[in-house]
């Protein structure tokens, strides 16, 4: 065989594989979503939806996972998906911190620190291990094709309206304001505590795996990936003037459609805040985390099918299903209370040098340790 | 499963539709944050503030 007919068999099977329906549904929908917002006007918005489409990529290809990088080290010590965690973080921080101390056309995460932050991470951490995805995961998996997670993302949803009906009388069992390093060393004073903190998490990390026997290195792909993600962190964060979140999406998307048969939530404390307030009566492509969602579902759906045929597999048993949902709505009630995910709370966190996003790990790692040992009721490896 | 995705995407999609076109869309895309006494990603005010 020459090489050219080589060349043309391996073309005609990568041809093969694509997925033509699903791959032109992700880049439509994508498109009319961006026409939307272009004919208003808004090209950061276009720009938001972009920089949630290269996220869903990357995650997909990279098969980037929080929750099973923080259940491989808390069972058998492996460090490198944490690793590859924190190399986000510290891309992210190197213009986070900076940029949103010194221009104030930008903001970091930033959140109270309290009884509802370390409850609402506890619950979060539980749910990711049940559902087998964090806010990220759930939305790349169930935009890739993963039914399972599109049930989780369902209960998600529910679960986030739940807890920000929930959140005010959280916030009342009391709290201190949020803890910034910029704010106590400077933009740049920040940045290299906030660098220094990674470090140290990191020296940590590395110990726990050495200590444990276990791998300790990140694979080249999680690197990679990890660098990426961190990349379009910032442009996501330049587009939108904040820090990349995932879930105040889910709880506007949730409300709205709660409002839609017969459950009105907009008397709701939490709904008479301003943010929230104008989410819910605006139109959902203004609010920044909905249009990174949206991107992002679509950015998986299009890399899934461009690989191979798309949502083929049967479903998984009723009690891994079950699991999904329980995982969706704990993540759902916790993230609310926990002011965000994975994303939102830890990465958004500890990248704009807020306190808050190192409580909510520790208390996110608790809150998977309960998890791991719930794994097995609902016929889910520990591993 | 892909009854399901088609479905869910073209009820979504309509969802998002309906929503954009009936609803007001205030100039720029913003995140709870944007408004004053924010002190969360969310929207939610300083422990401070509700002090008072």
């Amino acid at each position: 065989m020459t090489t050219a007919m080589m060349t043309d068999t391996r073309a005609g099977a990568a041809l093969a594989g694509i997925d033509w329906l699903f791959l032109g549904a992700g880049l439509a929908a994508t498109a009319i979503l961006m026409a939307l917002v272009l004919l208003d006007g808004q090209p950061a918005s276009a720009a938001l939806i972009l920089g949630g489409f290269g996220l869903g990529v990357v995650f997909l290809k990279a098969e980037f996972s929080f929750t099973a990088a923080w259940r491989r080290f808390l069972v058998r010590g492996e460090a490198g998906g944490l690793l590859g965690g924190l190399l986000i973080i510290a891309v992210a921080a190197v213009v986070i911190v900076p940029v949103a101390a010194i221009f104030p056309n930008f903001g970091g995460a930033i959140a109270p620190l309290g009884p509802s932050l370390v409850i609402g991470a506890f619950v979060f951490g539980i749910g990711m291990q049940l559902a087998n995805g964090c806010g990220s995961g759930t939305l790349y998996t169930a935009g890739g094709g993963s039914g399972r997670m599109l049930i989780a993302l369902a209960c998600f949803i529910i679960g986030s309206v739940v807890g920000s009906l929930h959140l005010p009388a959280a916030l009342a069992l009391g709290g201190i304001d949020p803890v910034i390093a910029s704010k106590y060393f400077g933009p740049w004073g920040g940045l290299a505590v906030t660098l220094a903190s990674l470090a140290l998490a990191a020296v940590l990390i590395i110990a726990v795996a050495r200590w444990q026997g276990a791998s300790v290195w990140p694979r080249r792909g999680l690197v990679i990936g990890g660098a990426l993600i961190g990349l379009l962190t910032i442009a996501v964060f330049v587009a939108g003037g904040h820090p990349w979140s995932v879930t105040f999406g889910f709880t506007v998307w949730g409300a709205k459609l709660a409002s839609l048969i017969g459950f009105d939530v907009s008397s709701a404390p939490f709904w008479q805040w301003a943010g929230p307030k104008r989410a819910l009566a605006d139109s959902v492509l203004s609010d920044t985390s909905s249009l990174t969602d949206f991107g992002m579902i679509f950015g998986a759906m299009t890399a899934a099918a461009a690989s191979r045929p798309f949502a083929r597999a049967s479903w998984p048993p009723l009690k891994s299903l079950a699991a999904a949902a329980i995982g969706g709505l704990l993540m759902g009630w916790g993230a609310r209370l926990g002011f965000g995910c994975n994303i939102g709370a830890f990465v958004g966190g500890v990248a704009s040098g807020s306190l808050h996003g190192w409580v909510w790990f520790g208390a996110a790692l608790g809150g998977c340790l309960v998890g791991i040992r719930l794994r097995p009721a609902f016929g889910l490896s520990k591993d | 499963m892909r009854f399901v995705y088609i479905s869910v995407l073209v009820l979504g999609l309509a969802a998002v539709l309906a929503d954009h076109l009936s609803s007001p869309s205030s100039g720029r895309a913003v995140s709870p944050e944007d408004f004053a006494g924010a002190c969360a990603p969310c929207g939610a005010p300083c422990p401070s503030a509700q002090k008072k």
